[in-house]
């Protein structure tokens, strides 16, 4: 927080609210485009869901084949909704915190569009039959050099930003979102280059391609999802971080144990010995950061118990923590080599996990976030106190299910895999149940998504609410949230310096 | 802290790691040094190197780069891995046809764990993601043994691809049909070696293109259980009169 | 925040309050946020250090799997043996009663060496004498032992001569596992049911045996098997029923 603004309050507002609007084209094409390749993604789940137990199910061509739509499914989500949630909620934090406008927001828009582009053209390659084969990695390869250009052409901004900002101490928040800016390429560029430039060993492939995947969860979607916690709930709270230590702690943890892990997934693979024990023990340790962050955050927010129940931003932030604290929980359970790793590595719960991790944790805190930030820099308010609650139930609800039917279930398969002497048909039939339970959720989170994504194209298309009072998901005036006189606002600019 | 520290910080405490974890190991196990075989003590047929030294050096018959690639982009290892884990990792190795032939006609056991020159001409070892479907390191041996007992083991890989629920013991399979690998083509004269689905009235018949072929061949090629040189050879410790002369290791 | 482009446009002729209300209202959501704090310094609470010992411990127990770290040249555990399955004896294929596993040993090779000349039913035809019910097949083994080491020339226990040629040797090269396998299943199948084993040991004595003959090399006949091989072969008998390693025909250690 900078000491150097002498400037009123008023003039504190202007600026930060003139850094929103020099921001608005960028980051809403980001969300509006994330949230409908969330759609397009759960609906290609959807359907990939529904294979594992119907393999009958829309089996007429080849674009339809599980094979196919689960790499779109998962390549949609991660770059598709993902990366493009994390780069909107990055460019207007690191704008935010470093207290300057954003002058490129052209360049930014640009970007955005060329990644859209080259994302929709790697997902159609996938469909078509063009997938490489890689986990995360199925995009045919011309999409990720184009990929890397767009993240250099989005994010160099914000390092410079970070560079001339005035003078004063750095937020945390700023930690995370610098940490993943430089983590993102550094593990991109390594997986792509390592898997499609130079020859190799075609284990030691298989295996950079697991670091990849666990680094690209740990080192990008959880540290921006942290940071955005760390700045949200400080702010609607307007209290301050429990412990700042804790938060030191929590950060320099992630940076030193999350690019040990990863390796795991390839236990018994004739990989140097030692690199899935090392993976299994550095994924036990992410329970540190994990649970250390989120019990920071939610003792911050833990007497503001009112204002979660009112605010959507606080109410997914908080839901999204206690899926940061479970998934801390997830990864001691899910790693013991002598135990459960052998059980859950080639099973289901291996996606549960993940998904734990991308929705459960970050989706939930982007959702927030987006709550958050879209009517700041459209200068309008929800529309609507039910589709934000819609959203909430269904999403949590929905992710709830998920977790719970893949990771229990997946242990259950990898118990009846482990039975040697069962024929494979007994094995096969231990994951059916939990498989329908889970195309069942998925239905839940097309649901909630749906009206996530209708409510914020309403708000690209500046149709929001002209009005001065937020949108609370408890109704507390009078019966109407625009206050008693209507759409006039009678309520001036905060009288409290802020960030 | 300042901003320069913090640089540092975060640079060492991840490039450390992606030194250690990623680029040696990646660099290693490019240049992996063939293991030579020694005379009297290693039994398998390699390979010849330099100087007429033999080194081991597993036989592949088959399109393997063709076929991986089909195998990739259909998605093949979402469902199916190719690894034997160690006893130490897993029950791999106790089913009696994951890992080898628990008795390959002659009484001999050939099962075994996955070694790094299991995956020879392949760019990226499909290890799988999770064991829907059973695994295949040793799916050729299990085709022509087991399913296709004393028929044409293409043909039945072929019929299968084209529907896993056809036989009577399959039919709570959840592997997808492959029919869209196939051509429908009209018979003009004779059938084609492998033709099915013969429609008698449109005088059509399901015909493998070439992604099918080169499929099957490449799962048909996956045997990952001859003979190992001693320094592979994990079974447990012989007594010193039998077969393989595994040096005695203390345990 | 000196950018003329932002700088909300307050010219003099414009009504200030009127203005003042306009960017009051449009900056609202901006106006109303709380200040960012984090220099909280509630004390770390014990609970989440137990916690945090206990993952720190959970962690360690991995890191004594790991074998030796860094060592990049080892895919698999130091000293790693196969643990044995569960439900088989020291890790090889299940014991069988000795006449199976001879038997079998023995199938093998009727199929691809004798079969062709003989018949796959032992029957014979033509040229070649029948095996099924043959007399030098079921009588003492170590007269068939001979015949199949080095072939025959001449009639045969029925008296015809059914080849000028005769039968070529089988016996260069022949394992003592094999050559009792072939005897057992011969003595045992097609037609044939001796009830007996002709052991691995027996084999060994045949093929010594063969050697030393005073005519070694050549093919024997009816003369000499009648003069000088007209009896069992020395060993100690096996019962048929005896559970033995299939691969080696070594009896089951139990």
């Amino acid at each position: 927080m900078s000491q150097d603004t002498s400037n009123t309050p008023e003039k504190d507002a202007i600026l930060r609210a003139s850094i929103d609007r020099s921001l608005r084209h960028p980051v809403m094409f980001f969300f509006t485009s994330a949230a409908a390749w969330l759609a397009v993604s759960i609906f290609l789940g959807l359907i990939a869901s529904a294979k594992t137990h119907s393999p009958t199910f829309l089996s007429c061509a080849g674009w339809l084949s599980y094979g196919r739509i689960f790499p779109a499914h998962v390549n949609a989500l991660v770059y598709g909704w993902g990366a493009q949630a994390a780069f909107g909620v990055m460019v207007w934090l690191m704008s935010r915190l470093s207290r300057q406008t954003c002058r490129n927001s052209g360049i930014i828009l640009t970007a955005g569009h060329v990644w859209n582009l080259a994302i929709s053209l790697g997902v159609v390659g996938i469909l078509s039959g063009f997938g490489t084969g890689m986990p995360w990695m199925e995009f045919p390869s011309f999409v990720w050099p184009v990929l890397f250009l767009c993240y250099t052409a989005i994010a160099v901004w914000s390092v410079v930003q970070f560079k001339v900002r005035p003078e004063g101490h750095t937020y945390i928040s700023q930690w995370y979102i610098l940490g993943a800016m430089v983590w993102f390429p550094w593990v991109f560029l390594t997986a792509n280059i390592l898997l499609h430039c130079l020859p190799g060993h075609p284990v030691m492939a298989a295996g950079i391609n697991a670091w990849y995947r666990s680094a690209l969860l740990l080192l990008f979607f959880v540290p921006v999802g942290i940071g955005a916690a760390y700045y949200l709930v400080p702010k609607v709270t307007g209290r301050a971080i429990a412990s700042y230590t804790l938060a030191k702690i929590s950060f320099w943890s992630l940076a030193i144990i999350a690019p040990w892990a990863g390796m795991q997934k390839l236990t018994g693979a004739p990989i140097p010995y030692f690199l899935p024990y090392l993976g299994a023990a550095a994924t036990i340790l992410i329970a540190i950061p994990a649970i250390v962050a989120a019990v920071n955050l939610l003792s911050t927010a833990s007497q503001a118990g009112e204002l979660i129940t009112n605010s959507p931003t606080l109410r997914f932030t908080i839901a999204g923590l206690i899926g940061l604290l479970i998934f801390g929980i997830v990864c001691v359970l899910l790693n013991l080599p002598e135990s459960t790793l052998p059980i859950s590595q080639f099973t289901l719960s291996g996606y549960g996990f993940d998904l734990l991790g991308l929705y459960g944790f970050f989706s939930l805190v982007m959702f927030g976030a987006i709550y958050f930030i879209v009517p700041r820099i459209t200068r309008r308010e929800w529309l609507s106190r039910r589709l934000i609650k819609m959203h909430f139930i269904f999403s949590t609800y929905g992710i709830g299910f998920i977790v719970l039917f893949t990771i229990f279930g997946g242990l259950q398969q990898g118990i009846a895999q482990e039975q040697f002497n069962s024929p494979w048909e007994q094995v096969a039939k231990a994951a059916f149940p939990y498989a329908i339970g889970t195309t069942f959720a998925w239905c839940f989170i097309l649901f909630s998504n749906v009206f996530f994504f209708v409510h914020l194209t309403l708000m690209w298309l500046r149709l929001g609410r002209r009005s001065s009072h937020p949108t609370l998901l408890i109704d507390a005036h009078h019966g109407s949230p625009h206050g008693p006189e209507g759409d006039i606002d009678n309520a001036g600019p905060g009288t409290v310096h802020v960030h | 802290m300042t901003s320069r520290s913090f640089f540092l910080g975060l640079i060492a405490s991840f490039g450390l790691a992606w030194l250690l974890v990623v680029v040696v190991p990646f660099f290693k196990m490019r240049d992996l040094k063939p293991i030579v075989l020694k005379e009297g003590v290693d039994t398998v047929e390699g390979a010849t190197g330099p100087e007429n030294t033999q080194f081991y050096f597993p036989k592949r018959t088959g399109r393997i780069a063709n076929g991986a690639a089909v195998y990739a982009a259909n998605g093949c290892y979402l469902c199916h891995t190719q690894v034997i884990r160690p006893t130490y990792a897993g029950n791999d190795t106790f089913r009696s046809d994951w890992a080898g032939r628990k008795d390959n006609g002659d009484g001999v056991d050939t099962r075994r764990e996955t070694n790094a020159w299991d995956f020879q001409y392949e760019k990226f070892a499909q290890i799988g993601t999770t064991r829907l479907g059973p695994d295949f390191s040793n799916l050729g041996h299990r085709i022509e043994d087991e399913y296709a007992k004393g028929s044409d083991p293409a043909r039945w890989l072929y019929q299968h691809l084209l529907d896993p629920r056809l036989e009577v013991d399959r039919e709570s399979s959840k592997c997808p049909s492959f029919r869209y690998l196939f051509d429908e083509v009209k018979i003009q004269g004779n059938l084609p070696e492998y033709a099915f689905n013969y429609n008698a009235k449109k005088k059509t018949a399901l015909v493998p293109d070439a992604d099918a072929k080169a499929l099957v061949s490449y799962l048909l090629s996956l045997k990952k259980d001859d003979a190992v040189p001693a320094v592979l050879s994990f079974g447990p410790k012989k007594e010193a009169a039998t077969a393989s002369a595994a040096p005695a290791k203390k345990n | 925040m000196s950018d003329p482009l932002h700088k909300p446009d307050l010219e003099e002729s414009i009504n200030v309050t009127e203005t003042h209300g306009r960017i009051a209202r449009q900056i609202a959501a901006a106006a109303r946020e709380n200040k960012l704090g984090e220099n909280g310094n509630h004390p770390i609470p014990t609970w989440l250090i137990a916690v945090l010992v206990v993952v720190g411990i959970a962690a360690g127990s991995v890191f004594s799997n790991g074998g030796n770290f860094f060592s990049y040249d080892s895919t698999f555990r130091p000293d790693y043996h196969r643990k044995p399955s569960p439900d088989e004896a020291g890790g090889k294929v299940q014991p069988v009663p000795a006449v199976v596993a001879y038997s079998k040993k023995g199938e093998k090779i009727f199929t691809t060496v004798c079969a062709s000349c003989h018949g796959a039913d032992a029957k014979g035809s033509g040229n070649y004498p029948p095996l099924s019910g043959s007399e030098w097949v079921k009588g003492p083994s170590e007269r068939f032992a001979m015949i199949v080491l080095n072939g025959l020339h001449g009639p045969t226990s029925s008296g015809r001569t059914f080849d000028a040629a005769g039968m070529p040797a089988q016996g260069a090269g022949m394992s003592p596992e094999n050559l009792a396998g072939i005897l057992t299943f011969l003595r045992n199948n097609k037609g044939n049911a001796v009830g007996d084993i002709v052991t691995v040991d027996m084999a060994k004595a045949a093929i010594a045996t063969s050697a030393k003959r005073a005519k070694a090399g050549q093919q024997v006949d009816s003369q000499e098997l009648d003069a000088d091989h007209k009896k069992d072969l020395p060993g100690d008998k096996l019962d048929p029923n005896t559970l033995v390693d299939p691969a080696t025909l070594a009896p089951a250690s139990k």
